[in-house]
């Protein structure tokens, strides 16, 4: 156990920094990535701690996306992409030859931009497809998992009354926490969001919003967001990216209320270009 | 780039920066006042009166910009800072018009020895100069010269209190001087610290860094 002995007007306190100080969930070291022979991330190095929310902001083009496309695995789904570099996932590179990505991303779940239910499946059915698919919860009671998946993603109340209705029959906020309940009924340990709410309008993001705070208790967040106030709003850290470089990283009222890089007080505040 | 944003921060600049030569004046005509023996409470209280209007209007402004805008970094740093500053320079404007108020009321420094016209007078002298630098350090945004005033005003307070130790040991000054002299020192000693206040947050506002210069 590390302590940090501290001195108060009533004695001396050892603190345990353990408790007080989140655990490193993910880890990215001298990460670096490729889409052909342009270069798309350089030297990543950053820190994903355990049960928090860490934001991704930057402009278009910057590296965001690509680099939480390295933190489950995708990015090498792409034709031509590559990269060099570890991504840890508590403490083991998830690019090791004995890893197997599938249950990479399982352990790392995504939820993408545009909210994209399978369009022939049922509410029901789309949280259940995971599981379906991976096997693995054989056995289990279905029923009990797409309950508690939907009940975590705040849509239960709305829909259990239409389960077996089209998962594209709901509207665009319900279609977006459906697809985050499809992917925590695979019990991931870390959900990475891609914009998440960008196509959504400010009561659905709203509710997406409360529900990525509320998921923290459970989960590891990693989001890609290009509102700056919703980065403000919902993370405990952001990192800040430039030209596939990471400028800045550090806990969200710092970096919003007093960045070290003139960069990033540049483009927090709208200075740019 | 100019955003929407720098409009409205450079209306909200110009208002406090006003607010500042305001306040100056205010402090200025008081204090002299209360020590030549001159009737200035008519001016001092209509500047008061601006100054507390003006710090609804820069409380209303900032407020909006805050809703319209969301801004974060260095402009939330200003507005933030703007707020406090327009505060800062009410109180001047209300300390500014009490110390007209304790001539008016108690009869001022009429009855008192001649040392204590003259203590006052340096006193004040010294506390009209942090308000100039305090105002000087905002305009020019000038962090060296807001830092400065850390020296003065340990000055200002070192002087309250001597010149509260030495009262006590003077067992003739009569009950008008001393309260008419006690009050004015007290309200020298605070208007000090609000130009410190004002130093500090021009300190956060360059840097970020929350200092305390008291």
């Amino acid at each position: 156990m590390t302590t940090l002995r501290m001195s108060n007007k009533n004695g001396e306190t050892a603190v345990n920094l353990e408790q007080v100080r989140p655990e490193a969930k993910m880890q990215s070291i001298a990460l670096n990535a490729w889409f052909g022979s342009k270069q798309a991330l350089k030297d990543i190095n950053l820190t994903v701690k355990a049960n928090a929310v860490t934001a991704i902001i930057g402009p278009s083009g910057c590296g965001k996306s690509t680099f939480i496309r390295c933190l489950n695995r995708m990015h090498e789904l792409v034709p031509n992409a590559r990269m060099s570099g570890q991504v840890l996932l508590d403490g083991k590179n998830i690019y090791s030859k004995e890893t197997d990505s599938v249950q990479i991303r399982r352990r790392v779940g995504m939820v993408f931009q545009k909210p994209n239910p399978f369009p022939t499946m049922s509410i029901y059915d789309n949280v259940a497809a995971g599981l379906k698919l991976t096997g693995t919860k054989k056995g289990q009671n279905l029923d009990e998992i797409v309950k508690k998946s939907l009940q975590q993603a705040t849509l239960w109340d709305e829909v259990k009354d239409d389960l077996k209705k089209p998962g594209t029959g709901i509207s665009g906020g319900q279609q977006q926490r459906l697809c985050i309940a499809r992917a925590i009924a695979l019990q991931p340990e870390v959900i990475l969001m891609d914009e998440p709410c960008s196509a959504l309008d400010p009561i659905a993001t709203a509710k997406i919003e409360e529900l990525i705070v509320q998921l923290k208790n459970d989960y590891t967040v990693v989001i890609v967001t290009h509102n700056m106030q919703q980065a403000a709003r919902v993370s405990d850290f952001t990192a800040f990216m430039y030209l596939g470089q990471l400028v800045e990283f550090d806990d969200t009222t710092s970096m919003f209320e007093n960045p070290k890089s003139e960069l990033t007080e540049k483009y927090i505040t709208g200075k740019f270009g | 780039m100019h955003r929407l944003l720098d409009r409205g921060l450079e209306q909200l600049t110009a208002m406090v920066f006003n607010m500042g030569k305001v306040a100056e004046k205010a402090l200025a005509i008081s204090i002299d006042g209360f020590v030549r023996e001159k009737d200035t409470s008519g001016d001092v209280h209509e500047l008061s009166e601006i100054l507390l209007s003006l710090t609804v209007e820069v409380e209303e402004k900032a407020f909006g910009l805050i809703a319209k805008y969301q801004p974060v970094a260095s402009d939330l740093r200003i507005i933030n800072s703007y707020m406090k500053i327009a505060y800062d320079f009410e109180r001047y404007g209300r300390y500014a018009w009490d110390i007209c108020f304790i001539r008016k009321r108690l009869g001022g420094l009429k009855d008192c020895e001649e040392w204590i016209p003259h203590f006052i007078e340096e006193m004040g002298e010294k506390v009209l100069q942090m308000v100039r630098t305090s105002i000087n350090s905002l305009k020019n945004q000038d962090t060296d010269l807001a830092k400065a005033i850390s020296k003065t005003e340990q000055e200002v307070d070192e002087m309250y209190f001597q010149y509260l130790d030495k009262l006590v040991k003077e067992a003739h000054v009569t009950g008008q001087c001393t309260t008419s002299s006690v009050l004015v020192v007290r309200y020298l000693e605070r208007i000090a610290d609000h130009a410190t206040y004002i130093a500090e947050a021009v300190v956060y506002i360059a840097t970020g860094q929350k200092i305390t210069l008291r």
